[in-house]
């Protein structure tokens, strides 16, 4: 019986080393990372183009108000595709042979929340990196710091996100249900156009987007005006609807196809 | 750990007392009215199976007949509508948590897009007390592919790489469902070898199999599984004789198939060109007591049966009664 009473110790080093092991799988398909990071630096190079210089009126540069947008934008869809993936995973029925590890399942869940956030790091680093070089957003080392930490913390229930939809859709769907999300996501949320563009019922909408408080979250910090409670309070939020809504998924998907 | 798991000679007998220590109720495998539905479908009806610790057990039936949700059952992936599934004692997760239970799924996936050496390396990480990478895949004889996708394998060269997978937590029970689908001759021969080299020391088996040929070659004992039910179990030599009887040709004036299908050791009849054809479980006695009732019989032919044809017929008369 020792046997089960010693398996408690390991149980996170074990989580961390699936995660690092499974990040560095993801890392190592380029073309996944390449179209990851392309569309949102693409897009964010062409703004820089148009707004350079301009500023919002709300002591923000258009172009710094779009860096955040854009880095927000890619990001969600690293996190979002990356845990679409399981699906991939549980089609071939490796998830299966991973639960014949000592790995629990709560581990498993964890780690694969982890590498959805560690794949996020390209977009956000190389549109911080354009915004600061090409863009001229000028910011402290601490300002960059921080304004990097608050978006890439409110990427929290966008992987948990990608878990939902890497656990319920299958492989033929989670494709079509990932880019609706994604692309629904940002475009409702005001990373494509300011949400003080929409007509007055779908900035209500917007109002209630992740993505929309995510991209308010990193703007306030970018700006020194600290991290704004009502955008961490929802994002909460939507961490745990969804969290609960991914365990029920994840129970389902235990059941044969 | 590791000098926790039984390591036992296979000629021991089934339930000694270590094992006592190490499994409560002395049981490896211990499954109790096990039920299982899929919508509609009734994939195992009542299943009770008891495994002692160093059995090699096949697991025979045909396609459907609900091997693989049973050994999935038993493996904690999926949970039975009812009855209870114990290993070693406990519950299947805590046992496959343990590093005490390996396993090589019916069409396991591999992870794409990574060379076999890393996945069985990534696989032995996730485990406590692992035998060596180098081992597991040696005894699978898949060193020479360790370089090569998992994406690139031949079905023979993949099913190796999943043997090297159940090998990885070098378990007290190996679970196998449908080992050699997809090997060749060649291949399998030498499955069988590297698998009974490693059962060699005092280690649990059960394999599903639908070949009658190769449960009895590997299984110390064969469980033959039916529309999600138990319908023997015993030595291969048991199930040899049971499913496997002798089939009685003779001229039988004036005997109605259902008379001679009543017949003690008569198992199924069937016409053929005036002859009539009896299906025998125990040939001898069906002889004795047709020469008695029909004394006319003459032209007597009896013939050894065809194993898997026999199998075939002892499954679908499970069928048809179940109907009843």
């Amino acid at each position: 019986m020792s046997t089960l009473t010693s398996r408690a110790p390991g149980t996170v080093g074990m989580t961390a080393r699936y995660a690092l092991m499974s990040t560095r799988n993801v890392y190592r398909n380029v073309r996944f990372l390449v179209l990851t990071v392309a569309l949102p630096l693409l897009l964010f190079l062409l703004y820089v183009n148009l707004y350079k210089g301009e500023d919002t009126g709300n002591g923000i540069s258009v172009v710094a108000y779009l860096m955040v947008s854009m880095a927000s934008f890619g990001c969600i869809g690293a996190a979002i595709n990356t845990g679409a993936r399981i699906a991939v995973e549980r089609q071939t029925g490796w998830n299966r042979q991973l639960r014949l590890t000592a790995l629990p399942a709560r581990g498993y869940l964890v780690a694969k929340a982890v590498v959805s956030m560690l794949v996020t790091l390209p977009a956000l680093v190389l549109v911080f990196i354009a915004g600061a070089t090409v863009g001229d957003v000028s910011l402290s080392a601490a300002g960059w710091l921080t304004t990097g930490l608050a978006v890439w913390l409110g990427l929290i229930p966008f992987a948990v996100l990608g878990l939902v939809i890497g656990f319920a859709g299958t492989v033929d769907t989670v494709q079509p249900i990932s880019m609706i999300t994604y692309l629904g996501l940002s475009i409702l949320g005001g990373l494509w156009f300011p949400v003080e563009q929409f007509p007055a019922f779908l900035q209500d909408v917007a109002k209630v987007t992740p993505s929309y408080w995510l991209a308010d979250l990193g703007r306030s910090v970018l700006v020194g005006d600290g991290v704004p409670i009502t955008a961490v309070l929802v994002l909460a939020a939507w961490t745990v609807v969804l969290g609960l809504v991914g365990i029920m998924a994840y129970r389902r998907s235990g059941t044969k196809i | 750990m590791t000098e926790q798991k039984q390591r036992r000679a296979v000629d021991n007998p089934p339930v000694g007392i270590n094992d006592a220590v190490h499994s409560p109720d002395g049981a490896a495998v211990r499954l109790t009215g096990i039920h299982k539905s899929f919508g509609k479908v009734q994939a195992v009806r009542g299943v009770d199976l008891q495994i002692s610790p160093g059995e090699v057990v096949a697991f025979l039936g045909p396609n459907g007949a609900g091997k693989s949700t049973t050994i999935d059952v038993l493996l904690g992936l999926i949970r039975p509508d009812s009855g209870t599934a114990s290993l070693f004692g406990t519950s299947p997760l805590q046992a496959v948590q343990a590093g005490r239970v390996g396993a090589m799924l019916q069409g396991g996936g591999l992870l794409p897009e990574v060379a076999v050496g890393e996945l069985i390396s990534m696989f032995a990480a996730l485990h406590r007390s692992p035998m060596p990478v180098a081992e597991a895949m040696d005894r699978a004889g898949i060193t020479d592919i360790a370089k090569q996708r998992t994406s690139k394998l031949s079905g023979g060269q993949a099913q190796r790489v999943r043997y090297a997978l159940a090998l990885v937590p070098d378990p007290d029970l190996l679970v196998l469902d449908e080992p050699t689908v997809a090997m060749d001759v060649e291949v399998r021969r030498s499955f069988w070898a590297s698998m009974r080299d490693f059962t060699g020391s005092g280690r649990t088996v059960l394999f599903a199999t639908h070949y009658l040929d190769e449960a009895d070659a590997f299984a110390d004992r064969v469980v033959v599984l039916a529309d999600g039910t138990i319908i023997a179990d015993g030595t291969g030599a048991q199930i040899k004789a049971s499913v496997a009887g002798r089939t009685i040709s003779a001229v039988i004036p004036g005997a109605r198939p259902d008379d001679l299908s009543r017949l003690q050791g008569v198992v199924a009849v069937e016409q053929e060109a005036g002859r009539m054809l009896l299906r025998c479980n125990d040939s001898d006695a069906a002889l004795r007591a047709l020469l008695q009732t029909a004394p006319a019989t003459h032209d007597i032919e009896i013939t050894a049966g065809n194993l898997e044809d026999a199998f075939l017929e002892l499954t679908a008369a499970n069928r048809q009664e179940s109907h009843r």
